[in-house]
């Protein structure tokens, strides 16, 4: 197959191990990736989980929340073995919440107007220039969208973000929140179009359980598997994958 | 009597281990309780091997609680499948809980995640107990795809397997089905030796 | 005729049209288009009577400068100036927007890391809720008059359902304290249905009216609706003067 082999630091693991087998090694460095899933799929849990592998063989990394509270992420977080306080205090995972953030400026830190937007976007960039960030993690564009006030600010939004962190080097994850077994990738359906990836996180009924599952939709640039794994979150593993078994329902 | 059933079931699987990778019995529910006995002293026995065994029939806590000889034991690690869904909660250092015995892709990796943990040279066995469960609990195919997905990583990294198939007339199709995946079919009946 | 089963509206010949005043635990609309002066009248009907005064577009003093100006008395009226909160609001909102970029340079950015990595955001509120305060003043209203100008600023801010439902419950709450609510809404603006449902609230609904006759405006104050008193149904042309309202000549209807 004529796909561009790419050498390894052109390519960005997630540390998931499957996950990297599925991507041929990682995800190409600098690509912005959208990870679509219901709340309480496991999407903030593996964007940690990116962020700290990516640490821990010393890339830096920052985390932008606007949904959670600093100390609701970590607490959550510190139940995981791959969670390492150390990376957070050393500076090697920062973790920003863009709430503060816009309040310290003077913004409506529930309303945004464009301006407000944008400003957000340039610190948002100007940090991770700052910190010579080689991954980033946005928690989520859908709250950020949320705060602006028309689709089509919200359009201009994504599109601004787009070229933001096409122009910056550093590996991007996009969390995007949509209701439960909905297949959609995004709340305002632009997101995917500004991502070179998008991973879903999702389940499927099993005997009244449900599975979760995960499927890498898209990669720019890694020729990949479509099909649907199994993905399971333990405290011990953080985020895993497995063939998913076809069941007939 | 007992004794000697017991004894008898346990040179019985012990050499049939020596030789296959993989081996089924299949028993009737009244011989069940002698067999895991057999087992279980058999691991007891051997420390310098590495035993998971996954369990969708009774709850790690009752088994322990059974076989006290086993609280102490360091070669031993449970995968519960049930105890999470029969809202039982309590944790347990040599146990990994799994939510529900339809999570056959969790159950799989967290066997592998446990071997993976173990020294190459230490030899290591699966036990599945049981399939008859596992039918009870998932589609009869998907348990298929299942067990013959594990038979095949266990392969893989030289770990043997022994599986546990209830006898259970209304599943006895599936059952044979599934045994026969196995290089080595064990049938315990009463009048076994 | 029982006179106190009546308000006076502070217009002698108003009075007149509506044969006594507006009886206790009406609901008044008026409406009014552009020239009508609707704005005058307003502050002529809160010059009798203990009269909660609600403001919008003119300011507190504007308002007690135009009623010294027609030597209205103005001595009982309560005056809630939402006007000058609501300008309050949008010049410290224009100002923090214009503020972002100077802050922006102003912060370090090592400082603005170091704060959006510590702490928890205080979740600060959006501005006044405007609809709660008249909501709330009425509910605890001991006037006997309650004068609203006008309808149009909170149509702008909120969403007709809310506006409908407040007015609803101050309906209701003026209806159990005896008094008198008037509200001035702009004719045409809201749309045909809103006016309609607002006409059906109201007990009373006056409508101001400029015609045009050659060269001059004819200008006509109509009683359209007047609950269980169809006999009060009338019109009457209109002027301003230095008093204020003066009704000229009165027609019944029926």
């Amino acid at each position: 197959m004529p796909i561009t082999e790419l050498s390894k630091n052109e390519l960005c693991d997630t540390g998931i191990e499957e996950l990297d087998v599925m991507l041929g090694g990682g995800i190409p460095t600098g690509s912005t990736v959208l990870v679509v899933g219901s709340s309480g799929s496991g999407k903030t849990t593996l964007c940690m989980q990116y962020l700290i592998n990516g640490a821990k063989k010393g890339e830096r990394g920052v985390f932008f929340t606007i949904t959670e509270p600093l100390f609701k992420l970590t607490k959550n977080m510190e139940g995981f073995e791959f969670y390492d306080k150390k990376l957070i205090e050393s500076g090697m995972v920062n973790l920003i919440d863009l709430r503060i953030i816009s309040e310290r400026l003077g913004l409506d830190t529930e309303k945004y107007t464009v301006e407000d937007a944008s400003a957000l976007l340039d610190i948002l960039r100007d940090i991770a220039d700052e910190l010579n960030v080689k991954r980033l993690v946005i928690d989520s564009i859908t709250a950020l969208c949320y705060r602006l006030q028309t689709p089509e600010m919200i359009r201009d939004f994504i599109f601004k973000l787009g070229s933001s962190l096409a122009a910056m080097k550093c590996t991007t994850l996009l969390t995007s929140e949509v209701p439960p077994r909905k297949f959609q990738y995004s709340q305002y359906g632009i997101e995917e179009f500004i991502s070179d990836g998008i991973m879903f996180l999702g389940d499927i009924e099993r005997k009244g359980d449900l599975i979760r599952t995960f499927q890498l939709v898209k990669m720019r640039g890694a020729a990949h598997s479509r099909t649907k794994s199994a993905m399971s979150i333990s405290t011990k593993n953080g985020v895993e994958l497995a063939p998913l078994l076809k069941s007939r329902e | 009597m007992v004794n000697v059933l017991i004894d008898g079931l346990k040179e019985r699987i012990s050499n049939a281990i020596k030789i296959n990778q993989s081996i089924g019995i299949i028993l009737p529910a009244s011989n069940y309780p002698d067999l895991v006995q057999a087992l279980f002293e058999r691991i007891n026995s051997t420390p310098e091997e590495a035993w998971v065994y996954v369990t969708v029939t009774k709850p790690c806590d009752n088994i322990l609680s059974q076989f006290e000889f086993l609280k102490d034991s360091k070669n031993i690690k449970f995968v519960d499948c049930i105890s999470r869904a029969a809202g039982i909660n309590k944790a347990n250092d040599n146990c990994i809980f799994v939510e529900s015995p339809t999570m056959l892709e969790k159950i799989g990796l967290e066997i592998i995640n446990i071997f993976k943990e173990v020294d190459e040279n230490v030899k290591k066995y699966l036990v599945i107990d049981s399939l008859t469960n596992l039918i009870i609990y998932n589609d009869p195919d998907i348990v298929t795809e299942f067990f013959y997905h594990i038979i095949n990583r266990t392969r893989t990294k030289n770990i043997h397997t022994i599986s546990l198939a209830i006898e259970e007339e209304e599943l006895d199709k599936y059952l044979t089905r599934l045994i026969y995946l196995n290089d080595k079919i064990l049938k315990v009946r009463d009048s076994f030796i | 005729m029982v006179k106190e089963e009546f308000i006076s509206t502070g217009i002698e010949k108003l009075d007149t049209l509506l044969e006594g005043g507006t009886p206790k635990g009406f609901s008044i609309l008026i409406l009014g288009g552009p020239g009508s002066s609707i704005e005058i009248l307003a502050k002529q009907l809160a010059t009798t009577g203990n009269v909660l005064y609600f403001t919008t577009e003119e300011t507190k003093e504007e308002i007690l400068d135009t009623m010294k100006r027609f030597g209205w008395n103005a001595e009982k009226i309560e005056i809630i100036d939402i006007a000058t909160e609501y300008s309050k609001a949008i010049l410290s909102g224009e100002q923090k927007r214009v503020s972002v970029y100077e802050q922006r340079s102003k912060i370090k950015l090592k400082e603005l890391i170091e704060i959006g990595s510590s702490g928890t955001p205080q979740i600060t509120k959006g501005g006044q809720d405007f609809l709660a305060v008249l909501s709330n003043s009425i509910k605890i209203s001991k006037y006997e008059k309650i004068i609203i100008n006008s309808l149009d600023f909170f149509l702008n801010q909120y969403s007709q359902e809310e506006v409908l439902r407040t007015l609803h419950a101050a309906k209701i709450s003026n209806f159990q304290n005896n008094g008198v609510i008037i509200m001035i809404m702009t004719r045409g603006i809201h749309g045909d249905v809103f006016e309609r449902k607002m006409e059906g609230i109201a007990d009373c609904v006056l409508e101001l009216e400029v015609l045009q006759k050659g060269s001059t405006f004819e200008r006509f104050l109509a009683v359209k609706k007047m609950k269980n008193y169809a006999k009060k149904i009338g019109i009457a042309r209109y002027a301003i003067d230095s008093d204020g309202f003066i009704l000229e000549m009165i027609e019944r209807i029926m």
